[in-house]
């Protein structure tokens, strides 16, 4: 068994209303002093994880997120695992 | 009439369960027990009510981390054998998360917890929690809530309309719907949905909240009572 560290990075869908974000932009654009738009907020998970090769990891991560971590009908994910030594 | 017998889901972070005990045990005067989310068991329960709070703090999102409790599990077994379940507010929320209801229940458009009184329409009389209601009546009931923005896909929210899941809506006390009537944003006024099969229901208002004199309206009483109705 290998020890990998997960980080999944959840962000709302383009589709979903995020008021965090449009809060955020807001405040941004009343400063005057930065061109910056399309603010979304989300979240950052990390753990580590014990799994016979990176594939298989990736596999389980995969799966909870699905069942438990995400929820897809207003969120997608991203994934990166690398191993615990890096 | 026999007694029918409730049993009330308490989490950690449950807080509308006893408003939701009295209700049922002094008001309406039926059977009602407490069941502790590690129970494995609902065994003599003819109705499940999931009721609101912050169950495990709201953490990752609000409802998901109740809904994989053991009992979570035990609802949903309860809900396919076409067992009656009601989710409120919070309840609401975990039901979604269960996939027991479609869509969820994002943070409300202004970011606010609302805490207020609000009308709604009963859309769909034909079920078994609003059977005691006349079709299209308007209710004046609370509101306590900082995530009911109810959302689902354009397609399935044409499908949910299709089957009449759509039981009440946000309106204003002339049973008009509009933005102004809505208190969370939430995608066509919605404020409570059944599943398709009728014996599951989520909704955001609190009719224990509203259902004696002494606390200003008995508006929410019927719901209660149809079931009891139903049941029988």
């Amino acid at each position: 068994m290998k020890n990998f560290k997960v980080t999944i990075e959840i962000m709302p869908l383009e589709s979903v209303l995020d008021p965090q974000g449009e809060a955020i932009e807001l405040i941004v654009k009343n400063k005057n002093e930065y061109k910056a738009n399309n603010f979304r907020v989300g979240k950052k998970i990390q753990f580590s994880i014990s799994s016979n090769s990176k594939s298989e990891c990736e596999k389980q991560v995969n799966k909870l997120c699905k069942e438990f971590l995400v929820n897809e009908i207003i969120e997608h994910y991203e994934i990166s695992i690398r191993n615990e030594k890096d | 009439m026999k007694k029918i017998n409730f049993g009330i889901i308490q989490f950690p972070g449950s807080n509308c369960e006893q408003d939701c005990f009295h209700v049922i045990s002094n008001v309406i005067k039926q059977n009602c027990r407490y069941i502790w989310h590690d129970s494995k068991s609902l065994r003599g329960i003819d109705c499940v009510i999931v009721p609101g709070g912050f169950s495990y703090g709201d953490y990752l999102r609000t409802g998901a981390i109740a809904a994989q409790s053991k009992i979570s599990y035990e609802i949903k077994e309860f809900a396919k054998r076409g067992g009656t379940v009601i989710g409120i507010c919070n309840g609401f929320q975990i039901l979604t998360e269960l996939k027991l209801l479609p869509g969820v229940l994002l943070r409300n458009k202004s970011l606010n917890f609302v805490c207020k009184d609000t009308y709604i329409k009963i859309e769909n009389s034909s079920t078994r929690f609003t059977q005691l209601y006349n079709q299209d009546a308007v209710i004046k009931i609370p509101i306590a809530h900082a995530e009911g923005n109810y959302y689902l896909t354009k397609k399935e929210l044409s499908t949910i309309r299709k089957r009449n899941q759509i039981i009440f809506s946000y309106c204003d006390e002339f049973g008009i719907s509009s933005e102004t009537a809505n208190p969370n944003g939430s995608i066509l006024n919605i404020a409570g949905l059944s599943n398709e099969e009728g014996n599951v229901l989520g909704l955001m208002p609190h009719p224990e909240r509203v259902s004696e004199k002494i606390l200003g309206s008995t508006d929410g009483i019927n719901l209660f009572k149809s079931i009891v109705n139903f049941l029988n």
